[in-house]
C-alpha cells in the first residue's frame, strides 16, 4: 500500500474520468449505504458478544425462559425442544431468529417479558440523556469558540481548568454534591426524579428533572467544550478564515458563518463515541435519583442476577449506540460536503 | 501621493512580539492606477509581512509603524478592526498563495463570492448571487451558474485560484495585492492566471501589487519592481531596467541563480521533421518497458501511467518533467520499487524488479538512492543527521564496524559540503537546503548506481537551490551515478540533464537530448509547456508570450 | 534534560505531578504511619462526626475510621486504576500499531471489532461480567483493561497511519529496509509520544471506571474497599448530611484524576513540540 500523491485527482468523478469509466451515479447514496452496512456489521458483532455472554450464564438460557423455579427435567426438555443441545452455531442462528422476532426472553423476577420491560423504560432514559445532551451542546459550543478566540488569556485558562475538574468528577459524586447543596441545605430542588409511567407524566414534573439532567449535562459540557475549543483553534489558523477577513467580513460573522460549521465536524464525530459513555452515565444517575428508566432497570437486574434483562439491556443499548453513531455520521456528511462520498 | 496612487507605503516597520529584530525595516513603496508593481524577495525578506500589513491582517503579536494608505486617502496602520473591515474587499483586496486551502470547504462557491458583495453593498441575496455568476464568467469559469452551487473540493487548483480572484474583484477595489498567486500552480496554469491578471488590470485600471520570488513572473507582468532583502528594499525601478541591468549586488546574485532556459524555436514537428532521436543506452541501469501502473483507491484500481518506455544508462543524467497529474512521481515510485507495475517490464541493473520479492528485492535496492522534495519530512526527526545518513549502511553493510561507519558519514558530509559536526545534530537544527544535502548524503552512502531525485529543490529558495544543485552536479561528476531527476522546472532540467522525458496525463509525450527538446520541441504540449515558462529576460519573455498565444490558437 | 525543563514550564502539570506523588505516599506510607483496623467492625462507634474520639475524619456506619479507610481504599483505587490503565494502553497500542501499519483487510477487520467494542457501554459490560464472576482485584484489573483498550487502539492506529506515509519511512523502504526495521526504528519512536500521553489519560479513566463499578456495588466485597465503594456506603446517609463520608473519597477521586489529566496535558505539550512538523 503506497501513499497516494497529490497529483491524483481529488474526486472520484475526476478519477473515474481519468480511468475512462463513468462516475458512480449518486456517490452520496453509495456513501449512506456503505455506512449503514458498516453499522449492521457492528450490530452483528454485538449480538455475537451478547450470545457469548449468554452461554457463560450459570444455568443457561433455559432459566431465562422458564424462570428460576424450573426443575431439572423441565430444563432438559426445554433444552431439547429449543435446540440448546445442538451445536453452538445452530444455537446462534436460533438466537438471531428470536432477536429478529423481538423476543428477548422472560425476566426472572419482573413477571413480564424483557421486551416489555425495556419498551416501558427506554423512552424515559432517552428523554433524560437527550435533554442532557442538548443542554450540554448549547453551552459547550459557544464556550469552546469563546475559548479559542481568547486563547491562553485568563478566561481560557480558567474555563479549561474548570472543565478538567468537571471531567474528573464521577457523576455520582457530582449528583450527591448537588443533592446535598440544593436539596438538603438550600431546599430549592427536589432530589427525586419524576416517577411517572409515561413521558407525559414525566414532563409534568419538570422541577424534578433539573438535578438529574444537570448531573448528566455537566460532564458532557466539560468534554465537548474541550473538543470544540481544540477544533475551533485548528480552524482559526486555516487559510479560509483569512480569506473571509480579507473580504471585509466582520469578525463576529467570520465566527458564525465560517468557523462554526467547520469546527463542528470533529465534535459531531465525538458524539458518536460519547453515546455509550452517556448511557453508562445514565445508569448511575437513574440509580442516584431513582428515575425509572433503563439504567435503573439494568441496575436492579444486576443486583438480583436477572440475566435475561441484563443481556436484553446490553443489546438494546448497544444498538441504540450504533444507531446514534450512524446519525452522527449522517449529520457530519450534511455539515461537510467533502464527506459525501468520493473522498475517503 | 497623487490622485493616481492606489497604494502608498511609507517607512513601514513591523516587529513581532518576542523578537528583537524587525521583520520589515523601513519600506517605501507605491502603486498607481492600472500599474503592476512586483515585490520580489526570498523567504525571510519580509515581502509577505508587508502585504499583510497593507491589508491590516497582521497577527496580534505584530506591531506596525509607519503609514500605509490605500485607495486615495485611507490609512491602514493603527486603525480599529471595524474600520478596516470596511476597507477590506472594497478598497483593497487580496489574492493568496495556496488556492487549495483558501476557500471555505463547506460553503458553495457562489455564496463565498456573494459574501464579498454583500459585505459592502445593500444587495439582496439573489442580486449578490447574480453578480457572483457574472464574476465567475469574467475570470474564466465556464458553466458558471451550475458551478456556483458547487463546493471548492470539486474544482482544481487553478480553478480555485480563479474563484479567489473573483472574490477579490467583487467590489471593484482600487488595488489588489496578490501574494505569490501562482507559486502553487502548474506552469501552464500559471501562464493562464497571469494572462487573466494582466487583462483585468488593463480593462479595469485596478492597481496590482504582486509578490513573488519568481523573476520570470516579474518580467511577464510587472511595470515596476521592488527587490526586498532582510526587511528592506534594496533596489527598485522599472522592471525592464532592473531585470536587464541590476545595480544592487543582491539583485544580481538573485538573477544569476535562476537556472536558464535556452532560446526556443516553436515551429514544432512539421518544421523540424519528425521526433527527436537519441541513443538508447546499451547496458541500462534501469529499464522500463511498456509499464502500466495505478493506485488502489477504495478498492478500485485507478490507472496512473500507461505504456512507459524509459531507460537510463550508467552515469546518465535524465530529467523527467511534467505538470501535476502527469505521472512523473508515479514513475519515480515505480523505479524505487515502491509501486508495483500492473504490466510491463521493469529491470533494475539487469534484474527483473517486478518479479523479485522480499529480501532479494530489498538487496537490489542498495544500488538505488533517493532524495525527496520536502526537506521537512524526509529525515526522521528523532534521529541525528549522522544516524540518518548511516541508515543505508545499517541495512546493507551490517559487517561494517562502527568506526568505519562514522568515517564514511564524515566522508559524505564533506562531499555535500557540510561541517563534520553536523552528524550529531537533529534535523530541526538545520535549514531546508542543509536538510536536502543531508538527504543527498544518505542517498549516496553506498555509492549507488542510480539516484532518484523527486523534485529535490522545488521547496527551496532560488539561491539555496543553486547551492544544492551545484553539490549534486559535482557529486555526479565525481561518482558517475545514473540519475532520474524528476522536476517541473524546465530551467533546472536544462542545466543538469543530458536527456529529458516529457510526460502528460500518464504518458510520455516527448523524449530526447535535453538541448534538442528544449531548443526545438516537436510536440504541441512540449511547446506549450516551454512557452508557458516565464523568462526573467523581458525581451525573451515577450517572444514567449507571443509564441504561446500562437500555440493556443491551434 | 530539556524534556524535564519543558515539562516544568507547565504549572498545572507540575501541580498535578505533586498531587500524584502525595497521593501515592498517602496510600502506601499512610497506613504505616497511621494504622487503623479496617477489618473488624466497631458498631458502637458508628457514624461519628470528625474530631470525635480521635477520628480526624469521623467513622462510617460500621465504625471504620474514615481517614484510615481513605488510605486503604485509595490503595485499591490507585492500584487497580494504574494497572488496568497500563494494560489497556499496551493492548490498544499493539492492536492499533499493527492495524495501522499492515493496513488493508487486516486493518478493516481489526477496526470493525474495535467499533463493536466501543458500541457496548463499558459499565454495562462490566456489571454483567461482575454478576457472573466474583470480582477480586486482579479480575477487576483484567476486566477494566479489556474494556478500555479500544480508545488507545483507534488513536495509535491513526498515528501509525500518519507516520507510515511520511517521507522518511518511504525513504527507508526505498533503501530496502525490512518491515521490522521500519516499525522498530521509525514508527515506534515517533508514536511513543502519543502512547505515553494516552497512557496517562487511560489511567485517569480507569480510576474513574473503578469508582463507578464499586459505587454500583459490583466491585470488591467488604471489608475490602475503595473510594467508589466508600461513596456508595455514604449514599444512604446523604439525607443526614453526613458530609465526612462523602466529601473525602469524592474529593480524593477528583484530585487524583485531575492531577493525571494535568500531567497528561503537560506531556502532550512536551511531545508535540518535537513530534509534529511546524
Amino acid at each position: 500500500m503506497s501513499s497516494i500523491p497529490d497529483s491524483l485527482p481529488a474526486t472520484v468523478a475526476q478519477q473515474a474520468a481519468v480511468a475512462g469509466k463513468r462516475p458512480r451515479r449518486n456517490p452520496y447514496l453509495f456513501f449512506l449505504l456503505r455506512r449503514i452496512g458498516q453499522a449492521l456489521i457492528v450490530i452483528f458483532v454485538v449480538t455475537v458478544v451478547v450470545f457469548a455472554l449468554l452461554q457463560m450464564l450459570p444455568g443457561g438460557p433455559a432459566r431465562g425462559v422458564l424462570g428460576v423455579q424450573a426443575t431439572a427435567e423441565q430444563i432438559a426438555q426445554f433444552n431439547h425442544e429449543q435446540g440448546y443441545d445442538r451445536p453452538v452455531w445452530e444455537q446462534y442462528i436460533l438466537f438471531l431468529g428470536r432477536l429478529l422476532a423481538g423476543d428477548l426472553g422472560q425476566s426472572y423476577l419482573l413477571n413480564m417479558s424483557v421486551t416489555d420491560a425495556i419498551t416501558q423504560r427506554l423512552p424515559k432514559t432517552l428523554l433524560l440523556t437527550g435533554l442532557s445532551l442538548v443542554i450540554a451542546l448549547v453551552i459547550a459550543i459557544p464556550v469552546g469558540i469563546f475559548q479559542a478566540v481568547r486563547r491562553n488569556k485568563g478566561a481560557d485558562y480558567t474555563l479549561s481548568t474548570i472543565a478538567i475538574v468537571a471531567y474528573s468528577t464521577p457523576s455520582f459524586f457530582l449528583g450527591m454534591l448537588l443533592i446535598m447543596i440544593f436539596s438538603q441545605n438550600l431546599g430549592i430542588l427536589p432530589a427525586n426524579a419524576p416517577q411517572g409511567e409515561t413521558i407525559a407524566a414525566v414532563l409534568a414534573e419538570p422541577q424534578r428533572l433539573i438535578l438529574p439532567v444537570l448531573t448528566g449535562a455537566i460532564p458532557l459540557v466539560a468534554n465537548f467544550s474541550r473538543y470544540m475549543r481544540s477544533s475551533a483553534l485548528d480552524n482559526l489558523s486555516e487559510d479560509y478564515i483569512r480569506t473571509a477577513r480579507s473580504k471585509g467580513t466582520p469578525f463576529r460573522r467570520v465566527l458564525s458563518r465560517h468557523l462554526l460549521r467547520n469546527s463542528l465536524t470533529p465534535v459531531v464525530a465525538m458524539l458518536g463515541y460519547q453515546l455509550p459513555v452517556m448511557f453508562g452515565g445514565a445508569l448511575v444517575i437513574e440509580q442516584l435519583f431513582n428515575y425509572p428508566g433503563m439504567g435503573l432497570l439494568f441496575w436492579s437486574a444486576a443486583q438480583s442476577s436477572d440475566f435475561p434483562v441484563l443481556l436484553g439491556c446490553v443489546l438494546v443499548i448497544s444498538i441504540a449506540t450504533v444507531v446514534g453513531s450512524l446519525l452522527a455520521d449522517i449529520i457530519q456528511s450534511v455539515l461537510d460536503p467533502r464527506t459525501r462520498g468520493g473522498i475517503a | 501621493m497623487t490622485s493616481q496612487t492606489v497604494l502608498q507605503i511609507d517607512d513601514l516597520r513591523v516587529r513581532f512580539a518576542g523578537r528583537d529584530d524587525f521583520a520589515v525595516r523601513g519600506v517605501n513603496l507605491d502603486v498607481s492606477k492600472g500599474e503592476v508593481v512586483a515585490l520580489v524577495g526570498e523567504s525571510g525578506s519580509g515581502k509577505s509581512v508587508t502585504s499583510f500589513a497593507a491589508m491590516g491582517l497582521l497577527p496580534r503579536t505584530a506591531t506596525a509603524s509607519g503609514s500605509i494608505r490605500v485607495g486615495s486617502e485611507h490609512e491602514v496602520i493603527g486603525q480599529p478592526d471595524g474600520l478596516l473591515d470596511g476597507l477590506r474587499g472594497r478598497v483593497v483586496s487580496m489574492i493568496f498563495q495556496e488556492p487549495m486551502t483558501a476557500l471555505n470547504p463547506t460553503m458553495t462557491l457562489g455564496a463565498q463570492i456573494a459574501e464579498a458583495v454583500r459585505n459592502h453593498t445593500d444587495s439582496s441575496k439573489h442580486e449578490a448571487l447574480e453578480r457572483a455568476v457574472e464574476l465567475m464568467l469574467l475570470v474564466g469559469i465556464p458553466d458558471a451558474e451550475r458551478r456556483a452551487r458547487q463546493f471548492p473540493h470539486e474544482l482544481s487548483g487553478g480553478q480555485r485560484q480563479r474563484i479567489v480572484i473573483a472574490i477579490a474583484l467583487a467590489c471593484e477595489p482600487d488595488v489588489i495585492i496578490a501574494d505569490e498567486p501562482t507559486t502553487a500552480l502548474d506552469v501552464t496554469v500559471q501562464a493562464e492566471i497571469l494572462d487573466l491578471l494582466r487583462r483585468l488590470v488593463r480593462e479595469r485600471g485596478t492597481g496590482l501589487m504582486i509578490i513573488t520570488h519568481n523573476m520570470g513572473v516579474v518580467s511577464d507582468l510587472a511595470d515596476r519592481v521592488f527587490v526586498m532583502r532582510h526587511g528592506q528594499v534594496v533596489e527598485s525601478g522599472p522592471a525592464e531596467r532592473v531585470l536587464t541591468n541590476p545595480t544592487h549586488e543582491y539583485t544580481r546574485t538573485l538573477l544569476a541563480a535562476i537556472p536558464a532556459l535556452p532560446p526556443a524555436a516553436f515551429g514544432g514537428a512539421e518544421a523540424a521533421g519528425g521526433p527527436h532521436g537519441f541513443d538508447a543506452p546499451e547496458d541500462p541501469v534501469i529499464l522500463l518497458r511498456g509499464v502500466n501502473a495505478g493506485y488502489r483507491v477504495n478498492g478500485r484500481l485507478v490507472p496512473a501511467v500507461h505504456d512507459i518506455d524509459l531507460a537510463i544508462g550508467a552515469g546518465e543524467f535524465v530529467g523527467l518533467v511534467g505538470e501535476s497529474g502527469s505521472g512523473k512521481s508515479t514513475v519515480s515510485r515505480i523505479a524505487l520499487g515502491l509501486l508495483p507495475a500492473s504490466s510491463g517490464e521493469l529491470m533494475l541493473l539487469g534484474q527483473p524488479m517486478n518479479r523479485l520479492k522480499g529480501r532479494s528485492a530489498r538487496r537490489l535496492l542498495r544500488e538505488v538512492g533517493v532524495v525527496f522534495q520536502d526537506p521537512g519530512g524526509s529525515l526522521d526527526p528523532r534521529k541525528t543527521a549522522g544516524e540518518s545518513i548511516a541508515e543505508p549502511l545499517a541495512i546493507h553493510a551490517r559487517g561494517m564496524s562502527r568506526a568505519a561507519k562514522r568515517a564514511r558519514v564524515a566522508e559524505l558530509l564533506d562531499a555535500v559540503r557540510l561541517p563534520r559536526d553536523a552528524a550529531s545534530r537533529y534535523p530541526h537544527e538545520f535549514s531546508g537546503g542543509q536538510r536536502q544535502r543531508i538527504g543527498l548524503a544518505r542517498a549516496l552512502a553506498l555509492t549507488p548506481r542510480l539516484l532518484v531525485a523527486d523534485e529535490p529543490t522545488s521547496a527551496l529558495d532560488v539561491s539555496v537551490q543553486a547551492e544544492v544543485l551545484e553539490v549534486l552536479r559535482s557529486l555526479h561528476a565525481d561518482l558517475g551515478f545514473g540519475c532520474l531527476f524528476v522536476s517541473h522546472d524546465l530551467g533546472v532540467v536544462n542545466e543538469l540533464t543530458e536527456r529529458v522525458v516529457v510526460m502528460r496525463r500518464g504518458a510520455i509525450v516527448e523524449q530526447g537530448r535535453t538541448s534538442d527538446v528544449l531548443r526545438a520541441p516537436r510536440e504541441l504540449y512540449t511547446q506549450e509547456l516551454l512557452a508557458s515558462v516565464p523568462s526573467p529576460d523581458p525581451i525573451a519573455q515577450r517572444e514567449r508570450r507571443a509564441a504561446r498565444a500562437g500555440l493556443l490558437e491551434k | 534534560m530539556s524534556f524535564m525543563k519543558r515539562f516544568s514550564q507547565n504549572r498545572l502539570a507540575v501541580i498535578g505531578l505533586a498531587i500524584l506523588v502525595i497521593a501515592i505516599l498517602f496510600v502506601t506510607i499512610g497506613p504505616l504511619v497511621y494504622p487503623t483496623d479496617q477489618i473488624r467492625t466497631v458498631l458502637e462507634s458508628a457514624d461519628l462526626k470528625p474530631g470525635v474520639e480521635g477520628h480526624p475524619l469521623g467513622t462510617d456506619s460500621l465504625g471504620y475510621d474514615v481517614l484510615g479507610r481513605l488510605m486503604v481504599g485509595g490503595r485499591t483505587s490507585l492500584l487497580v486504576g494504574i494497572l488496568a490503565g497500563l494494560l489497556a494502553t499496551v493492548i490498544g497500542t499493539l492492536w492499533g500499531a499493527i492495524a495501522g501499519y499492515v493496513g488493508g483487510i487486516v486493518d478493516a477487520v481489526m477496526m470493525r471489532i474495535v467499533d463493536a467494542g466501543i458500541a457496548i457501554p463499558a459499565i454495562f459490560l462490566l456489571l454483567v461480567l461482575s454478576s457472573i464472576v466474583q470480582p477480586s482485584e486482579w479480575i477487576m484489573i483484567l476486566v477494566i483493561g479489556f474494556v478500555s483498550w479500544l480508545v488507545p487502539a483507534r488513536l495509535v492506529r491513526a498515528e501509525s497511519l500518519s507516520v507510515k506515509t511520511r517521507d522518511y519511512v518511504v525513504a527507508a523502504r526505498a533503501m530496502g529496509g525490512s518491515h521490522t526495521r521500519i516499525v522498530v526504528q521509525h514508527i515506534v519512536p515517533n508514536t511513543i509520544g502519543t502512547v505515553v500521553v494516552n497512557a496517562t489519560f487511560q489511567v485517569a479513566d480507569a480510576i474513574l471506571l473503578v469508582a463507578y463499578v464499586s459505587f454500583l456495588g459490583m466491585g470488591l466485597q467488604p471489608p475490602a474497599t475503595d473510594w467508589g465503594a466508600m461513596l456508595s456506603d455514604g449514599l444512604g446517609l446523604v439525607y443526614q448530611n453526613a458530609w465526612w463520608l462523602i466529601l473525602p473519597p469524592g474529593i480524593a477521586i477528583v484530585l487524583v484524576v485531575c492531577a493525571l489529566n494535568f500531567v497528561g496535558d503537560g506531556l502532550r505539550d512536551v511531545f508535540d513540540v518535537k513530534g509534529k512538523t511546524a
